[in-house]
């Protein structure tokens, strides 16, 4: 089976670096599939949720992205993202509570912190892509 | 003469200093080691960021919005240097190494004309500033404890500056810090942080630049590099920090190792000094016996 290198970086760590049969990102204007051998991509990330398959297609690992960047050749996937929270670490009514919160601010300043906190909450609660 | 007991409380006071700076020696160490962890652990993002950007910068043309990040404003009048210092002491020449290299830098930018403004980063620095340029400071960010904080930091220093160049407050920005060499050296480095100095990252655009020029860029180049640039910005500030931090520790190592050494010798000086004294004063005693007992 063909596989193609995945990194995942955030600014404190490397976060996750293996060879994986498909990963999908969430591109600014669209959920991007990479499989091995993808053209040569730079895209922006929007919030969302980064989804690694192994081979045979079963679900390895997800994680949420605040956004970031993504950088895929045919041999090597890279993403880099600036808050990383592993799907399965995100409590529900944490999020929740912190949409919550920014509601009640209501500033500009927040506005894009609660885009995110949202969008955190839409990534727990979906389950397409679990299984493909 | 000292008296003996004098001695003894000499040996005694350096021992205790012994005893302190070594256990400062071991904390910074193990505190080295995870400076550095984070630093590396760091590196990665950091130099993948540099390459995506050095496969895009040639894309800028426009000087407008957000690319002034990259292009500059076209003018060479506003300086500010940020010296990136340590928030405490004991160190050895890590803070003052920074500060006579950023005095002396802006300085020099006024010798030539230009005007220099000053945001220093951490107390030894900022404390310094206050006393020899207080009126040119604009900002002052301490107590950023970098190594535990992590990006926040960072991210609060960079948005300042972004902030300031887009209200057209500076034209370029030089950070003067200590790049981590080694555990016991560090470097003295000026790094021009806006506009970006592509001049570093030319080499390797060069040698990418035929793999480089068939990327797709989803949405559009533009769009990438106004999300890309002021990213990097933060990203470089926090590089630094984290250098900064390692660097730091790895000075107070060699500082207290030294110190500990120090007064390791003098104990044995001082040793050697009491048994003399007591030697002597043995000695007199004895003479004394003799000579009274003779003269019966």
């Amino acid at each position: 089976m063909a596989n193609i290198s995945f990194d995942l970086v955030s600014p404190e760590k490397l976060l996750f670096n293996d060879k994986v049969g498909m990963i999908i990102v969430p591109g600014k204007d669209g959920d991007l599939g990479i499989l091995p051998g993808h053209s040569k991509v730079i895209s922006t990330l929007r919030p969302g949720r980064v989804m690694i398959y192994g081979e045979d297609k079963n679900l390895l690992k997800s994680f949420f992205v605040s956004g970031g960047f993504a950088e895929i050749n045919p041999e090597k996937c890279i993403v880099l993202a600036e808050n990383v929270d592993e799907l399965s670490y995100l409590e529900k009514s944490l999020v929740e509570k912190e949409i919550q919160q920014l509601e009640s601010q209501n500033e500009m300043k927040t506005n894009e912190q609660l885009l995110i906190a949202k969008a955190k909450l839409d990534a727990i609660n979906f389950t397409f892509y679990n299984t493909i | 003469m000292p008296s003996l007991k004098d001695i003894k409380t000499q040996i005694n006071s350096v021992g205790s200093t012994k005893k302190i700076t070594s256990a400062m020696k071991m904390v910074a160490a193990s505190k080295l080691r995870r400076s550095q962890e984070k630093a590396e652990a760091a590196r990665p993002y950091s130099s993948r960021l540099e390459e995506m950007l050095a496969s895009l910068a040639s894309s800028a043309v426009s000087g407008e919005g957000i690319i002034k990040l990259l292009t500059g404003t076209g003018n060479d009048q506003n300086y500010i240097v940020v010296p990136v210092s340590a928030d405490r002491g004991l160190c050895g020449g890590f803070n003052s190494s920074i500060n006579r290299e950023a005095f002396k830098l802006a300085k020099s930018l006024e010798g030539s004309g230009k005007i220099v403004q000053l945001m220093p980063v951490g107390k030894k620095s900022r404390d310094f500033f206050n006393r020899v340029m207080k009126d040119q400071i604009i900002e002052s960010f301490v107590d950023l404890n970098v190594s535990s904080t992590g990006y926040e930091s960072a991210l609060n220093i960079s948005n300042k500056l972004q902030e300031l160049y887009f209200d057209g407050k500076f034209d370029k920005c030089i950070l003067v810090f200590n790049k981590f060499k080694s555990a016991i050296s560090q470097e003295v480095t000026q790094q021009q942080l806006i506009p970006l100095d592509v001049s570093n990252s030319e080499k390797e655009e060069e040698k990418e630049n035929s793999s480089n020029a068939i990327y797709d860029y989803e949405p559009d180049e533009e769009t990438i590099l106004k999300d890309l640039l002021p990213k990097n910005v933060s990203i470089q500030i926090f590089k630094v920090l984290l250098e900064s931090d390692a660097g730091e520790q790895g000075a107070r190592m060699a500082a207290m190792d030294n110190a500990t050494r120090n007064a390791g010798e003098m104990i044995d000086s001082l040793t050697l000094k009491y048994n003399r004294t007591r030697q002597a004063f043995i000695t007199k005693e004895l003479i004394e016996i003799i000579s009274g007992a003779e003269s019966i």
